[in-house]
């Protein structure tokens, strides 16, 4: 299988701060990679590096083979972002917005299909700011949807859901991996990572300490559950002190 | 061109739906104007002078609605799509994110003419207002008025940390432009001191180029005016594009 994402010896500093250190991830064509890590351990700043919406300081990204800072006309005409928080004009209107986003690509899908799909072909009409929380989050899935995408970047997609909500969002991210698509995912929740992660990258400040599949971290660590894995790679630290 | 155009029709609805700029831009010149022609109907600007009260204050009452999109409107919208990181998700798209500024630039350049058509017909229809000098000139001389405000407010929105300086410093342009520099009060009759003072902001300039191309007074003797206009558009312009922040 072809890698979509590539990213090699990626580096950022903040000042003295290092934000990410020598990171080196690829993502293969029809899989979900996880990028997981506590707040601050530097998942926000590597999806950026990866979008080009932040320069790195040394390394390299490439996305179906483009650079997402010399080639972004052409390559996110492929690519479909959803950021962490909400990104939308204050009265603005679901068919609105929308409507303005396919106005942004050559050959956007019919959105309002996309509406039918993901349950709120009924909420057209309506401000984006009354929809619910799970609402609003699959609002934000269709839009990242809506160039017609093979790859699409979702930003801890579904931080502040109820449980039906996220395991709605999961359905609807299975189905589009078994269509095909290519996802990079940032995520605090390991059960949502177990569902629907073929492989993980954990972050911990700034630094790489496990990469490979779900298993093999379970397999790799002393436990048998994913989150005591994760919280034994991400906070090492935190559980020595516990365990004396 | 699609997506200038889809998007020129949202924000449209979404800036009418805002009501602010119907109420500074629409209806306060009218209202300045109809309380104008109420108090000097259409008396003489002076004793012996060739045009009227009202017709000496077109050039003022047009300016109203340009001060309000560029000084208020323009950096407000501007720091606020970059607080709600609407500019930077358009970075992470094929459009360039200029567009949604020039669609702004287009949105206040139509409220300023929307406002102009109409107290033309007001002033035309009520109080027997007629443009003494050429209507090109006086066009030219409001376009230009235009660029320096809206480059002032591209400049302000672009560089503001956040919403709230930007509405600060907007208010901080847009309230002394309005009443000391002759969009309201008339600056014939303030006090020298204060037409002084007044001399001082960029409004004023712009309102004595209006006023000398409404009136078909000699533009030569405007020239500092127009001078006045064009260095600050240039400035602006290019503060506006050295230093914008996009996030």
């Amino acid at each position: 299988m072809e890698n979509v994402i590539i990213v090699e010896q990626l580096s950022k500093s903040y000042g003295d701060l290092v934000a990410v250190k020598n990171l080196s991830l690829s993502v293969k064509t029809g899989s979900v990679f996880g990028l997981l890590g506590a707040n601050g351990a530097g998942k926000s700043t590597t999806v950026e590096c990866i979008l080009g919406t932040k320069k790195p300081d040394r390394g390299s990204v490439s996305i179906l083979d483009l650079s997402p800072i010399h080639d972004r006309k052409t390559l996110f005409e492929n690519v479909g972002v959803q950021f962490q928080e909400a990104h939308y004009q204050e009265h603005i209107q679901v068919g609105e917005l929308c409507e303005v986003t396919a106005s942004l690509y050559k050959n956007p899908t019919d959105y309002k299909n996309l509406l039918v799909q993901f349950g709120i072909a009924d909420k057209l009409k309506s401000p984006v700011k009354e929809l619910s929380g799970g609402q609003k989050q699959r609002l934000f899935i269709v839009l990242a949807l809506i160039p017609n995408p093979q790859v699409v970047l979702l930003d801890e997609l579904t931080t502040g859901l109820d449980a039906r909500a996220r395991r709605d969002v999961w359905q609807i991210l299975s189905k589009l991996k078994d269509s095909g698509l290519t996802i990079l995912l940032t995520s605090h929740f390991m059960d949502e990572v177990e569902v629907l992660c073929d492989t993980i990258c954990i972050l911990k400040k700034g630094e790489t300490v496990f990469y490979g599949t779900v298993s093999e971290a379970i397999k790799n660590s002393p436990y048998e559950k994913l989150e005591d894995a994760y919280l034994w790679y991400s906070d090492e630290e935190d559980m020595t002190h516990e365990d004396l | 061109m699609k997506t200038f155009n889809t998007m020129l029709k949202t924000e449209l609805k979404l800036s009418l739906r805002g009501m602010d700029m119907l109420i500074f831009a629409i209806c306060m010149p009218i209202i300045v104007l109809v309380i104008l022609g109420v108090i000097y109907g259409d008396q003489p600007a002076y004793v012996g002078a060739s045009y009227t009260f009202l017709e000496q204050s077109f050039g003022a009452i047009v300016s109203i609605a340009i001060s309000a999109g560029g000084v208020m409107g323009l950096p407000l919208v501007i720091s606020d799509y970059r607080g709600k990181k609407i500019l930077k998700r358009l970075k992470v798209t094929p459009a360039q994110p200029v567009i949604i500024l020039l669609v702004q630039i287009t949105i206040y350049g139509l409220y300023a003419l929307t406002s102009l058509v109409l107290l033309y017909l007001i002033a035309s229809v009520f109080y027997s207002f007629r443009m003494q000098g050429d209507f090109l000139q006086f066009l030219l001389g409001w376009l230009l008025v235009m660029v320096s405000m809206f480059s002032i407010g591209v400049m302000v929105g672009g560089i503001a940390k956040n919403i709230k300086i930007a509405g600060i410093l907007a208010s901080l342009l847009y309230f002394p432009m309005l009443i000391f520099s002759g969009a309201t009060l008339p600056y014939e009759v303030m006090p020298t001191a204060m037409q002084k003072a007044a001399d001082l902001l960029p409004l004023t300039q712009g309102i004595k180029l209006l006023k000398a191309t409404s009136l078909g007074l000699p533009v030569e003797n405007v020239l500092p005016s127009i001078i006045v206009m064009v260095v600050i558009a240039g400035i602006c312009s290019f503060v506006s594009i050295r230093f914008f922040k996009w996030e």
